[in-house]
This record gives structure tokens, C-alpha cells and sequence, in this order.
């Protein structure tokens, strides 16, 4: 009784999410192909494997320096934003002073000021710190993320029982053993969390790196993409193999990362 | 003599408990807010330094070199509504933030409501709706731009020609065409993404309920528009205030699909802000603009709770 709806649901939604997939097939399909099969057969499957783009594309790009340079500015600013905002979500719930108080109201302020009011300042200030086209650069500025990530984590350690860390405390743990030994293993979930969020954020982000970076061989991966379209003005299938090379490490993270994904998308706008 | 650690510290932490004096609670008090120094140098550095120095700009004429700073009042703030670039940055980012806000809205709920039942390959379907809003805007922008190509050559000509034999449409060369397409490309990467978020709501309400308003004799429509819909107020205005903010400081997607053409056409509040700052070093026009900017998101933010406790007040 309940297949006839139940089938058509089916076939309309499949039939919509190949419709909106279709242009990542159309990218990857065109990767094995020539320039002049791409220009006639658009949407043909490949005739036989032709895998010229990808060979050129590794030799004529720095791509794989700029996948190490993402990676490093990725890593460290994720460690550092988690070590700071973790820190400062702990400092808040321990500490019941004014001091804590007062930058508890601080950072909510901080929280709402988008990054575009500060982009102009901030260039000055790192030129005036030769940080600007330097990878360490760009992690000072990710480490704004910071604020955001105190946020979802104080949020998390409210649900900790305080009984915890005072039986810590009674037996004698210092506040730095407490964070390091209690705290952070029983904050676990929220940092993956957050870090996985975060992630996306500084892997993808193109705003800064478009601002700061300006050598090729400090480029990060969004931003080579970018200037390539340059480089490879008329060679579309080329483009497409790079955009499609820098696309998988993404098709990866959210392969293996999607139930994390979702549930930082449902916490960080609940909280945020 | 050995003692085992355990043994030691309740040993310890016994005598602590005995006798706390007052100072330790001090201590403790000010080793904690060791704990807030990392956050709070991130604070003064990166956000109330440069705060305080785009406000103080703004009243300038700072170039970014000469000594030669003086006061020009509201001078910047002036010239904003005045020049037409600007004006057309404005413009076009709040129908971008509208725009994207309203559709995605109507878009991402019937979605939802969709994913949220059983059927076959639903896990694929929700999966690739998903999809879009994980790689970078930017590349996503750049991939359109292949597709929408305004030459004979974009894909999407190039199908529309052989469907139905009409010429090239310019969908990034013509004003009104190119600020659809943005718009079109962002519901695109977005739809499934805020789906989810309004998913994650309608999971919470319980389905024995739901069933219990059927049996009442509630038809589809109206379990929709007086008992789902109310219950997803609270993600309605998350998923605005997401969207609205995130629209207002859109840069990624014009800029990569239209470079912000043609002309000033899809030029956004950021990419005239970065052109001015750093790439004219007009500090004291585009620190006027920041200001401006972050009063505009403001005052959004501020809106849209007031909203969303005015909704959620009248709905529980």
C-alpha cells in the first residue's frame, strides 16, 4: 500500500541529486579527456583513459607545495585555536573572578565583529611585522577562530559535572594538571567537533590567502586554483584536472568526517 | 618508606580540605586567569587594536604613508553615498544577502521535510545535497564559471543550443543575468547544507506526536503550516542569521565566477573595501566603510534576535 509514493519520492530525489552533482561529474569526466573531445562531447564518458592532464598538471604546477602549505597552515592554526579556545573556556568555569566576568562580556562583543572590519588594520599591522606573504602569517590570522571555538567548547564543559574537577582539586591536582589531564580528555567530542568545523574553514578560505599571499611558492591550495585560471586560459581540461586534484582531499575529509560535519553544522548554529 | 600515590594525595588533599586558607583560593583565582591570557591577547590584537584603528581612520584622510594625518569629520562616511561604486557594492551585497536568504529558505525547508521520510537511496540523496557546501566557494565559483561561460563554448550553451537552438546567453557578461547567477549558484552550494540544519530540528519533534495530530484529523497542509512550521521557528532563525550575515560579507563567490563584473555589477561591500584599503591604501575611505559594515551586520544581528525571541515567545 505503501510503495507507489514511497517509489516516486525515490525517483524525483535521486533524479534531483544527480541533477545537482552534475557538475562535479562534468569536471571529472573532462579530466580524462583531450581538449578536443572536452569541446565536443561535453558530457561523453571518456573513450579511453587518457591521463595526459594529470601528468601535466603535476609537472607544470606547484600543486604539491601548495598542498604542504596548506596542510601546515591548517594544522598548526587548528591546534592553536583549539589549545586557546579550550583554555579560555576553562579559565572562564574555574575562575569566578571579575576579571573572568569581564572577558566573558569582551568576547561576545568579539564574536560579532565580522573579519572585514578588521582586514585593512590587520594588513598594516602584519606588514609592519613582515608577516604578510609568509604562511605563519596567514596561522596569526586563523587563530581568530579561536573565539569561535571557546564559544562551542564552553558550552560542552557547562555539561561536565563540577563535582569532577573538584574531586581533582581535593586531591590535590593544580589547575594546569586539571586542564591537561581531566579536561581535555573529557572535552574530546567537542574538539573534534570544532576542529573538523574549523577545518573547512581554513582548508577552504580563500579571502585571506587571496589578501596575504602573493609568492606562488607560499600559495595554498584555494588560492592556486585561482590564479591558474590564468595560467591555464585556454587549456580547460588542465584547469579542470587541478580543481578536481585539489577537490579530492575534501571528497576524503567528508567521506570519513560527514557525522562530525553534521553535528558541528546542528551545535555550532544552536550555540553560535 | 613507599608510598602509593594515591595514598599520598588523599593524604594531602585531606589536610587541604581541613585547613583552606584564603590565600590559596586567591591563588587559585589568579592561576586561572592565566588560563584567559592566550584569548584575551587574541582579543586585543587581532580585533580591539584594529577595531579602535579603523574607527579612528575613518575620520581621516590616512593614505596609508604620509605623516600629514588630518581630521576630515564625516568626510568618508560622505563620499560613500555619493560615489556610485559604492553605492553598487552596497546594493548589489544586501539583494545578495536578501536574495539568497529568501530562496535557500524556500528551498532548504520542503527538502528537509523530504529527507526526513523513508524512502529508497535516501541516505545517497541527502549525502549529495550535502556535498556542495564542503569544498571552498571559491573553487566551486571558479567550476561555474566554466559552466555559465558567456562564450559559445560554457556547457550550459553549448546544452541549451543543442536543446534548443538559441545563441549564447551572456549569463556572466549581462548586469541582471550575472547578479542572478551568483545568486543561483550560491542556493546551489547552500540549499542542502541549511536542509540539514532544519533536518536536525524537525528529527527533535517526536513522530507518535505527530501521529497523534493525524489521527485528529489534520490534513498534511495543516500539519505543516500550524504544528512542523511553528516547531521549526528556532531553526528558521538560525539558519537567517547564517545566512544574512554570511551574505553580507560574501566575497568568494563573485569574485571568482565574475571578478565582480560586468562593470560594477556583482562587486561586494568586501572586494570594495580590500580594493580601497590595500590595494589604493585609501586607509582613511575604506577604514569609513569598515565602520559602516560593521554597523550594518550589527545592527542585522541585533534584528534578527529580537525576531527570533519575538517568534519563539508567540510560538511556545
Amino acid at each position: 500500500m505503501r510503495t507507489p509514493r514511497h517509489i516516486w519520492t525515490s525517483v524525483i530525489m535521486i533524479v534531483l541529486a544527480c541533477l545537482v552533482a552534475l557538475p562535479f561529474y562534468y569536471i571529472v569526466v573532462n579530466t580524462f579527456k583531450t581538449q578536443a573531445e572536452t569541446a565536443s562531447e561535453p558530457f561523453a564518458l571518456p573513450t579511453h583513459l587518457y591521463l595526459q592532464n594529470y601528468a601535466n598538471v603535476l609537472q607544470n604546477t606547484t600543486i604539491v607545495q601548495s598542498f604542504f602549505n596548506t596542510l601546515y597552515v591548517t594544522a598548526i592554526s587548528i591546534v592553536l585555536m583549539l589549545v586557546i579556545g579550550s583554555m579560555a573556556a576553562f579559565g572562564r568555569i574555574v575562575g569566578k573572578g571579575r576579571i573572568s566576568a569581564i572577558i566573558g562580556v569582551v568576547l561576545v562583543i568579539a564574536f560579532l565583529v565580522p573579519g572585514q572590519a578588521t582586514l585593512v588594520p590587520l594588513y598594516r599591522m602584519l606588514v609592519g611585522v613582515h608577516l604578510v606573504d609568509s604562511l605563519n602569517g596567514l596561522i596569526v590570522l586563523y587563530s581568530t577562530g579561536s573565539i569561535f571555538c571557546y564559544y562551542l567548547i564552553l558550552g560542552y564543559m557547562r555539561t561536565v559535572p563540577a563535582e569532577i574537577l573538584e574531586a581533582a582539586r581535593i586531591d590535590g591536582a593544580g589547575p594546569f594538571r586539571i586542564y591537561a589531564t581531566i579536561v581535555l580528555p573529557l572535552i574530546r567530542p567537542i574538539l573534534i567537533t570544532v576542529g573538523v568545523f574549523q577545518t573547512m574553514w581554513v582548508w577552504n578560505d580563500f579571502i585571506y590567502p587571496n589578501v596575504f599571499i602573493s609568492s606562488p611558492q607560499n600559495e595554498t591550495l584555494v588560492l592556486q586554483v585561482y590564479t591558474a585560471v590564468g595560467q591555464f586560459l585556454t587549456d580547460w581540461p588542465s584547469f579542470m584536472t587541478l580543481t578536481v586534484i585539489v577537490l579530492i582531499p575534501m571528497v576524503v575529509f567528508f567521506v570519513v568526517m560527514q557525522r562530525h560535519i553534521v553535528s558541528g553544522l546542528v551545535q555550532g548554529s544552536t550555540k553560535g | 618508606m613507599l608510598r602509593t600515590p594515591t595514598a599520598w594525595t588523599r593524604c594531602k588533599g585531606l589536610s587541604l580540605l581541613a585547613t583552606r586558607p584564603t590565600w590559596t583560593r586567591l591563588r587559585e583565582s589568579a592561576v586561572s586567569n592565566i588560563f584567559l591570557v592566550p584569548i584575551a591577547v587574541v582579543f586585543v590584537v587581532l580585533y580591539a587594536a584594529p577595531m579602535g584603528q579603523s574607527f579612528f581612520y575613518s575620520f581621516t584622510n590616512f593614505d596609508g604613508y604620509s605623516n600629514d594625518v588630518k581630521n576630515v569629520g564625516f568626510l568618508n562616511y560622505q563620499n560613500i553615498f555619493s560615489d556610485p561604486t559604492m553605492l553598487a557594492a552596497l546594493g548589489y551585497t544586501v539583494f545578495y544577502a536578501l536574495t539568497t536568504t529568501v530562496l535557500i529558505t524556500v528551498f532548504a525547508i520542503p527538502l528537509a521535510l523530504i529527507i526526513n521520510r523513508k524512502f529508497f537511496g535516501r541516505n545517497f540523496v541527502r549525502a549529495i545535497f550535502f556535498f556542495p557546501a564542503i569544498p571552498s566557494v571559491a573553487i566551486l565559483g571558479l567550476i561555474w564559471g566554466f559552466i555559465l561561460n558567456p562564450l559559445g563554448d560554457g556547457v550550459l550553451n553549448t546544452v541549451i543550443h543543442a536543446l534548443t537552438g538559441l545563441g549564447p546567453i551572456p549569463w556572466l557578461a549581462d548586469t541582471t543575468l550575472a547578479q542572478l547567477s551568483t545568486v543561483a549558484v550560491a542556493v546551489w552550494t547552500l540549499t542542502g547544507w541549511h536542509a540539514i540544519l532544519y533536518l536536525a530540528y524537525l528529527q527533535s519533534i517526536p513522530s507518535d506526536f505527530l501521529e497523534a495530530v493525524r489521527i485528529d484529523g489534520a490534513n498534511r497542509w495543516q500539519t505543516f503550516r500550524y504544528i512542523i512550521l511553528p516547531l521549526l521557528t528556532p531553526a528558521m532563525t538560525v539558519s537567517w542569521l547564517l545566512l544574512m550575515t554570511n551574505g553580507l560579507k560574501v566575497y568568494d563567490l563573485p569574485i571568482t565566477l565574475t571578478k565582480g563584473g560586468p562593470g560594477y555589477a556583482t562587486t561586494t561591500i568586501t572586494q570594495a573595501l580590500i580594493q580601497d584599503g590595500i590595494a589604493q591604501a585609501q586607509v582613511g575611505q575604506a577604514s569609513a566603510l569598515a565602520v559602516l559594515f560593521l554597523l550594518i551586520v550589527g545592527i542585522v544581528v541585533l534584528a534578527q534576535l529580537g525576531l527570533s525571541r519575538m517568534l519563539e515567545g508567540r510560538y511556545s
